[in-house]
């Protein structure tokens, strides 16, 4: 019966107010935490969230920031209860954990709860993740060679402190200084955290205080069974059966095997269940995607394409949908794997879900894209301080069966900015961006075509100049769907005195100066046969330069494109 | 005598005020020609044009030019590398789960985009010098053969040094003088190429759309015999005259709601209060803003059709709740209004006009909050039966009466209301409870009462004719101008020699333009640092006085913004983290001599009577009343609804109404 409304004892009016400043509340703790943070990665990348919590650490309302963290804020909760219960917090008291083998994603994002205490009884929780930019670990940023976890950096088991004894220039506050490579902005971080924990328990308490704490719970519980009945209400829809999919990161960085992920969708009434049974194991280099990350990235995957994105996601919209990953595989590694690019493997889980329900649901998913995280860092010691530029980018997005896919944008799972050329012309002198633009003709073809990608130019100013990248769809393309052509793959090279040095998908590079750095991001596949093209389109393709007039006649004939 | 014209999408608002009092027109807008829709209220106002001597002016043709792409062909002209800077925008999207994603379509097309060989670097030295011979030879031959009317140009680290956009156009209007260029060092001085381009194109864009309609409506006013003093209003909620508007397009867009807001703040001024959150309620949506000390916040982070605009304007929150606004019930249970709207046609159900879902005007018909015969002054037909019948399905599947039905849809209303008002109060750290509401537009002081409660405000001030506040902001406003900078530097010993140094060298800058308008009288100047701790991305504004100005050192400018951030962030304050300058702004004002006095006007009479309306949850008595027949200074209780030519006001059971002596009708909540 989704008519639930009707069962409950709560006025509708007052449900739909205390809902909405219960989501409200959560949009603004992690707006907040954003425009708040240092590091890079959380304000320009979004790479965090904020979420209001039940009393048994069920997400009411989360932060629509970036998809990759819609997983784990209740399992990484849970580790913390089970440890230390619930029933025994008191004020001034939070739970922390990032271990990636007790619900975390990977040790740069760390999760933070603070109880919510209305006239002293404990009815929720305000939940922070933010990702930050240094937790020690063999090098500054990114350790691409890591042999494991703790060579990651620093872990948080799950664990209770106290923010007045503990923090504040407490022992652990003095303990994680000491343990990471800039701790002002770090802590700063954290600090922005507790920060927008404070406003998320200012904004709950507001609201006990209006409506009263026995509404306020009762809504956070109607507010859970609302996502689920919407949800149920769009799977309902889907019709039953079990549908297989299956994509493949392009290799390991040490071997040139791809490593495949399979997805079998199950769809069955009013649920469905993703299961990897046949990815292919665990790797020793930091490709694994912890079981949290897989989760998310099948969740964005199943929201995307099935539900309408009205409905509030929190622990309910979860309740129909099951996820499970063969243990010691590569969506579900054991200790100690090295974790840090789990995004590769977790964009291959979106795919493989995306390319089984293109069989059941084909008006409503999009051909394969760049959807990779291109993660590129160009560092300079310079004064005896590291300068360190690093920028996330994505390409272009695959067809739907309405309309041409995105150009040049970050991929699915997140959301970065970049970082404008004027920012790193004012920051950096070891590089200057000269070049940055659209890649005509990379797009897969098709009904509609996929987003280009687009390409970056450094000229590199000074000797020693570290470059590293972790990426992908180097070798393997983005896929067209029915019938639509492969978009063109992503390539990385290096121009050195009139010779050309390609640079692999998860590599390193000490560059010169006078080097040019060329970064060139995958195409967008197509969708639908070629035939099925509209001229017109075509012919404004070739205006604006998103094709060239030879590549439009080759692919879809002299007569349609004309001349 | 002064007249304000204020052009909106559905109708055209018209004030004059004289000698002989306030007069008050309502007309239905042209959307195609807007002029139109202005003189044709001037004629039905019966205004003698040769009488008139300060004209003052608000449209929607730049925002509608840019939301119709009907501009004039513009080209843009970016370093060489950099020609796709309006296609790559910012890498990320606005709607994350949307897998059709497309971004913001820019005014100007890739096709259109040029490059040019020359490069500034960030402290201002030139790397590689302008290469003239190639402007001559390949860029303006290609923009000759466009056949552009525009050109805005984009020029890497021109905000530090523009030097190069200068050249470029020198050039550019030796070969083409009639092409109209605009240089984004010119529009706005900050960095960040891509909010820069965009800003600079759709300035260019509505350029010469601007300046027709200028040339159009002056030649008009001309041929009447108008001899007085024509202006525009700008969205910083200031007005430019209208020759100085022509080479200033882009701040003429969105100036209607800014209009709204300056009238607030300056009717409530005058009842002594400076502290206020503005609340518009209109078909479509309301419009909320919070003016502080008798001054509206304003922005530099504002953007039009998913396009960035990074000039200052006058923060203003819009949310999709409006009179047309729809209600209904989602596929989870949950009731909902808006953000989908009936719109005008065809409209809410009782109109007739064919509309069939239940809207937040049909909610007041229910209510009987809308009186059907005193509707838009009683002059639309209005069908309660039509009302009642939409509303049937929501009130049966919630299990209540048709009326309560109704009155939960303005509740969820007035709530989605108080949340937009949140977000620009609470959130930035202001407390909604030091200031007073002030409604108005055609619904905005029905829903008044409630949305005060809710947000735990005490008072509200109705001004007089509240229907058309807009027209009256137009005349009420000074004329005002804005000059911004980027500064990066770090806050140290040396910062109030810096801060002082900026402040003068722009204040020299501002006040040379302003000079030129040849406004007369004094200047005031607003003078507001962009800061942020080390490392952040984003900038808080700390506003300096001229007295803070000439005392700042680097202790109080750290406590300062310390006191910024933490009311918004919650964290901030006794840090000692470096802190850094990002950018300045400043804002030069020639201030009204003497404000325009708005009274009510006294031609509308509804006979005082007893009503019965729903509201909060049951079935009141109340009285009904013209809003002129409250004697200044008689206090009445709600329930009342009070009716003029150009809304309705209602007060609720436990508020008071009085008129004051400026006119305003005062509500108070009681204890």
């Amino acid at each position: 019966m989704p008519d639930g409304i009707s069962t409950t004892k709560l006025d509708p009016v007052d449900y739909a107010v205390v809902s909405q400043g219960l989501i409200a509340a959560a949009r603004e703790m992690g707006v907040k935490l954003i425009r708040s943070a240092y590091s890079n990665i959380v304000r320009e990348a979004s790479d965090a969230s904020a979420a209001l919590l039940d009393r048994d650490g069920n997400v009411v309302a989360q932060a629509e920031l970036i998809p990759m963290q819609l997983g784990p804020m209740a399992d990484t909760f849970r580790a913390c209860a089970e440890l230390y219960p619930v029933s025994e917090l008191q004020e001034g008291d939070f739970y922390i954990n990032n271990d990636p083998f007790a619900g975390g994603q990977h040790l740069q994002d760390v999760f933070i709860y603070s109880p919510i205490f209305v006239e002293g009884e404990l009815i929720g929780f305000s939940g922070t993740v933010a990702h930050h930019l240094d937790l020690g670990g063999g090098n500054p940023g990114l350790t691409a060679t890591a042999a494991d976890v703790h060579a990651e950096g620093f872990i948080f088991p799950p664990s209770r402190y106290n923010y007045r004894r503990d923090w504040n220039g407490g022992p652990l506050e003095r303990l994680v200084a000491a343990n990471i490579r800039v701790p002002a902005q770090t802590i700063g971080d954290f600090n922005a955290q507790f920060a927008a924990n404070a406003i998320g328990m200012q904004r709950v308490q507001q609201l006990a205080a209006k409506y009263g704490a026995g509404t306020l719970k009762a809504v956070m519980a109607e507010l859970l069974d609302y996502s689920e009945r919407r949800v149920r209400a769009a799977l309902r829809a889907v019709p039953d059966g079990t549908y297989h999919g299956e994509d493949a990161v392009d290799d390991d960085g040490i071997t040139d095997e791809p490593l495949v992920v399979k997805a079998a969708v199950t769809v069955s009434g009013e649920t469905i269940s993703v299961d990897f049974a046949g990815t292919c194991e665990q790797v020793t280099r930091n490709l694994n995607c912890p079981f949290s990350s897989t989760v998310s990235a099948s969740l964005s995957a199943i929201k995307s394409v099935l539900t309408s994105s009205d409905i509030p996601f929190n622990e309910g919209v979860k309740r129909p949908i099951s996820i499970t990953a063969p243990q010691g595989s590569l969506l579900n590694p054991n200790y100690p794997a090295p974790v840090r690019a789990r995004m590769e493997a977790g964009y291959r889980a979106f795919n493989a879900v995306m390319k089984a329900m293109a069989q059941v649901v084909p008006e409503k998913v999009i051909a394969g894209g760049n959807d990779t995280t291109i993660v590129t860092s160009i560092s300079h010691l310079e004064e005896g301080r590291y300068r360190v530029y690093l920028e996330v980018f994505g390409g272009g997005y695959g067809a739907s069966p309405n309309v041409d896919g995105c150009n040049a944008v970050d991929a699915p799972l997140s959301n970065c900015a970049n970082t404008p050329i004027e920012a790193t012309d004012m920051d950096f002198s070891h590089f200057r961006i000269v070049g940055y633009g659209l890649l005509p003709d990379t797009c897969g073809h098709g009904k509609h075509r996929g987003g280009l990608g687009f390409y970056r130019r450094y000229e590199i100013l000074k000797d020693d100049v570290n470059f590293a990248i972790y990426a992908d769809r180097f070798r393997l393309s983005p896929y067209g769907l029915f019938g639509g052509t492969d978009g063109e793959r992503s390539r990385c090279f290096v121009e050195r005195n009139g010779e050309v040095i390609e640079i692999k998908s998860k590599d390193a590079l000490d560059l010169r100066k006078g080097d040019y750095l060329n970064l060139y991001t995958a195409g967008g596949g197509g969708y639908g046969s070629v035939e099925e093209r509209d001229a017109a389109d075509i012919v404004r393709d070739i205006r604006h330069g998103y094709l060239t007039a030879d590549t439009a006649r080759q692919v879809y004939g002299a007569e349609k494109v004309g001349g | 005598m002064r007249v304000g014209i204020e052009v909106g999408g559905t109708f055209t608002d018209f004030v004059r005020i004289g000698p002989e009092g306030v007069r008050v027109v309502k007309v239905p807008s042209v959307p195609s020609s807007p002029d139109v829709g202005a003189f044709n209220a001037l004629v039905k106002s019966g205004v003698a044009i040769t009488e008139i001597l300060d004209l003052a002016h608000g449209s929607t043709v730049a925002t509608n030019a840019v939301l119709e792409r009907k501009g004039f062909a513009t080209a843009l002209i970016t370093t060489r590398g950099f020609r796709d800077v309006l296609a790559l925008q910012r890498h990320n999207r606005t709607r994350i789960y949307d897998l059709e994603y497309q971004k913001p379509d820019p005014v100007v097309s890739r096709a259109d985009s040029f490059e040019i060989s020359e490069r500034v670097l960030s402290d201002g030295t030139v790397l590689q010098p302008l290469d003239e011979q190639q402007v001559v030879e390949a860029l303006i031959p290609a923009l000759k053969q466009g056949g552009y009317e525009a050109v805005g140009v984009c020029l890497l680290n021109s905000y530090v040094n523009p030097a190069h956009e200068v050249a470029l156009r020198d050039l550019i209007k030796a070969h083409l003088p009639d092409l109209h260029v605009t240089l984004s060092s010119e529009v706005t001085r900050e960095f960040r190429e891509y909010e820069r381009a965009s800003t600079v194109t759709v300035s260019a864009y509505v350029q010469p759309v601007i300046d027709r309609y200028i040339a159009r409506f002056e030649d008009r006013l001309a041929e009447e015999g108008f001899s007085g003093r024509f202006s525009v209003m700008q969205s910083n909620g200031g007005r430019l005259p209208a020759q100085a508007i022509r080479d200033s397009a882009v701040t003429a867009l969105l100036s209607g709601p800014a209009a709204g807001v300056m009238g607030a703040a300056r009717q409530a001024a005058r009842s002594g209060y400076g502290n206020l959150i503005t609340l518009d309620i209109g078909g479509t949506s309301t419009d909320v803003c919070v003016v502080t000390d008798g001054k509206p916040e304003l922005t530099n982070e504002f953007t039009i059709d998913g396009l960035p605009i990074r000039i200052p304007v006058v923060d203003i929150n819009t949310v999709g709740a409006g009179g047309g606004s729809i209600v209904w019930v989602d596929d989870g249970g949950m009731l909902r209004v808006g953000p989908h709207s009936a719109g005008a046609d065809p409209g809410p159900a009782c109109y007739g006009r064919g509309g069939d879902k239940p809207t937040i005007t049909d909610a007041h018909v229910i209510r009987q909050t809308i009186r059907p015969e005193a509707f838009l002054g009683g002059e639309m037909p209005i069908h309660p039966d039509a009302s009642r019948a939409v509303f049937a399905p929501i009130a049966a599947r919630f299990g209540m009466s048709v009326e309560q039905a109704a009155d939960s849809a303005i509740e969820l209303a007035n709530a989605n209301i108080v949340r937009a008002i949140q977000l620009i109060s609470t959130e930035r750290g202001k407390d909604p409870r030091d200031y007073v509401l002030v409604p108005y537009g055609g619904a905005g002081p029905l829903h008044a009462a409630q949305v005060a409660e809710d947000l735990g405000v005490g008072t509200i001030v109705v001004p007089p004719n509240a229907g058309v506040l807009s027209a009256y902001g137009l005349i009420a406003s000074d004329f005002v101008q804005f000059e911004s900078l980027t500064r990066r530097a770090p806050v140290d010993d040396n910062a109030g020699d810096l801060v002082r140094e900026v402040f003068e060298s722009m204040k020299a800058r501002a006040v040379e333009r302003f000079e030129h308008l040849a406004l007369g009288g004094d200047v005031k100047l607003d003078f507001i640092a962009d800061m942020r701790f080390v490392g952040q991305a984003f900038e808080v504004p700390v506003t300096l006085s001229e007295d803070d100005v000439r005392q700042v050192d680097r202790e109080l400018i750290s406590k300062m913004f310390g006191q910024a951030h933490e009311k918004i962030y919650f964290f901030g304050a006794d840090s000692d983290k470096p802190i850094e300058f990002v950018s300045f702004r400043l804002g030069i004002t020639a201030e009204l001599g003497e404000l325009p006095l708005l009274q009510e006007e006294r031609s509308y009479r509804v006979p005082r009577g007893e009503i019965e309306l729903f509201d909060r949850r049951r079935a009141w008595q109340g009285t009904l009343l013209s809003r002129s027949d409250l004697a200044e200074g008689e206090t009445l209780s709600g329930p009342l609804l009070l009716e003029d030519p150009t809304s309705t006001l209602f007060v609720p059971a436990g508020w008071q109404a009085v008129t004051d002596e400026q006119q305003n009708l005062v509500l108070k909540r009681m204890a």
